[in-house]
């Protein structure tokens, strides 16, 4: 039966939006990035201070996240292991983007190059990341800057044959065809025309890179290529838990663990959020 | 991620190893107390310095109190000029193939290892020589005084000449007349020993021995999980003792400290390219003020939970040290004033300087050694009011000795039933030798102590001028000499051992936590049905 009225259709969701979904994740992964960057000189000696009659003491008002077997607060080593993965995270997946996006350019320079540069992608992704991490961070001597470079060396081939397709399609462009017949250097038509289309793909490949980038800075670090011991990265202080969990001190490993979690899900949550709206 | 594969192979071979245990509680034992040697079970080549050589045997024994006891030699003596010793073997000794251990096998033994260069030091020697089948005569260039611990460590291997000889295999197929032969060598992984049948001493109580090399991680996992019969555990994770097991401590002169390199920068390298010295720790107010600033007793509590001691020298408690080693510490205001006097002013970043120069250098350490990134972590933080900041670096051993030794002060570990170690670490002619003197120390009174150490008349006799070498009155290596080392504890060795496992009276154990535990092996007893 027609009432006469207009059929009511339920309200648009804005949040269902994936702009606005991305919005409101950047929101949000900003002003965890924000607080990790600013903890960095809040926290000042914070991580490394110790209270030898607080050692391996359980969450409480005074010790907030507890204590290690130092007496060292955990919610500041916590804090500035996340600070530590971050910018290794940053600068891992960075360099990493950086040689993606060269290889790419290199590739549509001539047929030879492609075949080269897609022989390397392939040879690269047949090895098993973490066993090439390994030998990249042990013969660098570990450290920051070995896990970083192992990093960056080795997460690269994914986002390098994406650009590289997109690069394909793209010289096919008809105003890429006009502008080569009009003379146009091919170093104009890579600088003028296809890198600045590339570059929605390099910000959301370099954060799809990002959470890779530190669980894999955590995992060396874990297994003792990483970063130093005296350091306080999460891999460290994950590794020092796995020594008391036997003996009930649960809180070494599981708020570290939680952080590196929630960590790598925003940003994760960020990049394909960002992905869809791009 | 994917998934480590050797954690996995591991566990599968301990659950194995576990159920063949259970079956075979008496029979067999597994150990997981570390020693695996790099260079294999050759004597020649250093295997048995640091505890028992398993496979053979050595001419003379320790006894609890450090005196020698009999062992393949039955009798010995030295000669009026301090340069012969004898020793009459005793005539039931079988290499683990049955042939007869002679005295030719011992001089082969002798001579090699003086040639070879190994970790026994026996370039006192000038000759060994069978007198007989039985008696063997050790000639020495001059008297040494620590030559005997060379008959109470060396383990006798078979003349290169018989039938199973010493080889260039030998440290992989080792063939001894100890109490147990070597069966199975998988290197990383486990060593498969079982009783040698010609052993001439008592019988031991079990048949088969499975020694698992694994890290500080996985010995633990596998203590908890019931795999193992007795392991070696850091002292700050002795405190669970997991139910089927009990904790086992045995005391040791083994030490930890801080190694200081002595000599300024000048421009050298080391033949592995790293410049040699470093400006801050070459100042004697600087190791001074570390030594009066680390409080050991609180190391000893937070680093190793109670189970050691203070240490200040490189022998505490053993006759060759003196007792009156010591240092009022921790003494900030004391510190203070010494480094005020040598013109390390304090600024206002909280650091000394000294003509520009920080009060800052790298305290090295190896990143897969617990108990040492604790000592570490916390000395630097005992020392940080002072205005010196000593940064924490965890390093793999090879980079220790690529990179770090000469320049970095390093947190090394030594100790010995034998002052032949002083004269290795103090002496200016081991300087930049291998690990011992690798801060490159030399003072020429100290050297003329320890050479009159070595051929002193008699045990009293050196052990003064041991002593003296520590501290005359005027200078020494000790802390209240040059201070060439900050000594932070001397450990305690912690095990869990199942209840089961009776493991006698154990001695005083040399450094290097786990193999030494073996020293009384054959006293072992399974002591449940």
């Amino acid at each position: 039966m027609n009432s006469g009225q207009p059929p009511s259709y339920p309200p648009p969701n804005i949040y269902s939006q994936p702009r606005l979904r991305a919005a409101l994740s950047l929101f949000v992964t900003t002003l965890l990035v924000m607080g990790l960057i600013a903890s960095q000189w809040l926290l000042g000696d914070a991580p490394q201070q110790m209270q030898f009659d607080a050692r391996l003491t359980p969450p409480s008002v005074d010790h907030w996240l507890g204590t290690d077997a130092l007496g060292r607060e955990l919610w500041a080593r916590t804090l500035a292991g996340l600070a530590l993965s971050f910018w290794v995270g940053c600068l891992a997946a960075l360099l990493s983007t950086l040689i993606a996006l060269s290889l790419a350019a290199l590739a549509t320079l001539s047929s030879r190059l492609d075949t080269l540069v897609s022989l390397l992608i392939d040879t690269l992704l047949s090895v098993p990341h973490l066993i090439l991490l390994i030998l990249i961070a042990f013969a660098l001597g570990g450290g920051t800057q070995a896990v970083i470079i192992a990093v960056a060396v080795t997460h690269w081939p994914s986002l390098a044959r994406v650009l590289r397709a997109e690069l394909w399609q793209l010289r096919q462009a008809p105003y890429v065809r006009i502008s080569r017949a009009l003379g146009k250097s091919r170093w104009f038509v890579l600088h003028g025309h296809l890198l600045p289309h590339l570059l929605p793909h390099c910000l959301v490949g370099a954060l799809l890179l990002f959470p890779h980038a530190i669980l894999h800075e955590a995992a060396l670090t874990f297994l003792g290529f990483g970063l130093s011991p005296s350091q306080p990265a999460i891999g460290v202080l994950l590794a020092d838990a796995m020594r008391y969990l036997s003996g009930g001190y649960w809180w070494l490993g599981v708020f570290p663990g939680l952080g590196l979690l929630l960590m790598v899900l925003g940003f994760e949550r960020l990049s394909n959020h960002l992905r869809r709206a791009l | 991620m994917a998934p480590p594969t050797r954690p996995i192979l591991l566990g599968i071979v301990l659950s194995c190893l576990a159920a063949i245990s259970t079956a075979e509680a008496k029979e067999q034992l597994i150990l997981a107390i570390g020693g695996e040697p790099e260079q294999g079970f050759d004597p020649l080549l250093g295997w048995g310095q640091y505890g028992t050589p398993l496979f053979q045997s050595t001419l003379l024994s320790r006894g609890r109190d450090l005196s020698p006891q009999p062992e393949l030699a039955t009798e010995w003596s030295l000669s009026e000029d301090r340069l012969t010793w004898t020793l009459t073997l005793r005539e039931d000794a079988r290499f683990a193939d049955g042939t007869a251990l002679t005295a030719e096998d011992v001089a082969y033994t002798f001579n090699t290892a003086a040639e070879a260069g190994g970790r026994a030091d026996l370039s006192a020697l000038e000759e060994a020589n069978a007198v007989d089948d039985q008696t063997v005569a050790l000639h020495l260039h001059a008297p040494r005084i620590t030559f005997i611990d060379q008959l109470m460590t060396l383990g006798i291997v078979p003349h290169a000449e018989r039938d199973n000889g010493y080889s260039e295999q030998y440290g992989r197929h080792p063939l001894g007349s100890g109490p147990y032969q070597l069966m199975e060598w998988q290197e990383g992984e486990q060593l498969i020993v079982e009783r040698n049948p010609y052993f001439y001493g008592p019988a031991p109580a079990f048949d088969r021995l499975i020694f698992l090399f694994t890290n500080e991680d996985a010995t633990l996992s596998a203590a908890h999980a019931g795999q193992v019969d007795i392991a070696s555990i850091p002292p700050a994770l002795a405190a669970n003792v997991p139910g089927h097991m009990q904790r086992v401590t045995m005391e040791s002169v083994d030490n930890r400290g801080i190694l200081f390199p002595m000599q300024p920068v000048n421009g050298e390298h080391a033949a592995s390219g790293a410049p040699i010295g470093n400006d801050v720790t070459a100042d004697l107010a600087i190791r001074q003020a570390i030594n009066l600033a680390v409080d050991r007793k609180t190391l000893v509590e937070v680093a190793l939970h109670g189970y050691g001691r203070p240490a200040y020298g490189p022998a505490d408690g053993l006759p060759w040290s003196s007792e009156e080693e010591r240092v009022e510490a921790p003494n900030i205001a004391r510190a203070e004033k010494l480094l005020d006097a040598a013109g390390w002013n304090l600024r206002d970043d909280g650091l000394r300087y000294k003509d520009g120069l920080p009060a800052r250098f790298r305290l090295t350490y190896p990143s897969s050694d617990t108990t040492r990134q604790l000592l570490a972590e916390v000395s630097a933080e005992m020392v940080r009011p002072l205005g010196i900041e000593m940064q924490p670096t965890g390093r793999h051993w090879d980079e220790i000795q690529r990179e770090a030794l000469h320049q970095d002060a390093i947190l090394f570990g030594f100790g010995s039933r034998s002052p032949q170690e002083v004269y290795y670490l103090f002496h200016s002619q081991h300087a930049g030798n291998g690990f011992y003197n690798s801060g490159l120390y030399a003072n020429a009174e100290v050297d003329t102590y320890l050479d009159a150490a070595q051929a002193a008349k008699s045990i009293e006799e050196a052990n003064q001028y041991w002593r003296a070498a520590q501290w005359d009155g005027t200078t020494g290596y000790g802390v209240r000499g040059d201070s060439s080392w900050a000594w932070l504890v001397n450990l305690e060795h912690a095990y869990f051992a199942n209840t089961c496992l009776d493991v006698g009276e154990l001695g005083i154990a040399p450094h290097g936590h786990g193999w030494p535990i073996t020293a009384n092996l054959l006293e072992w007893r399974w002591a449940c049905n």
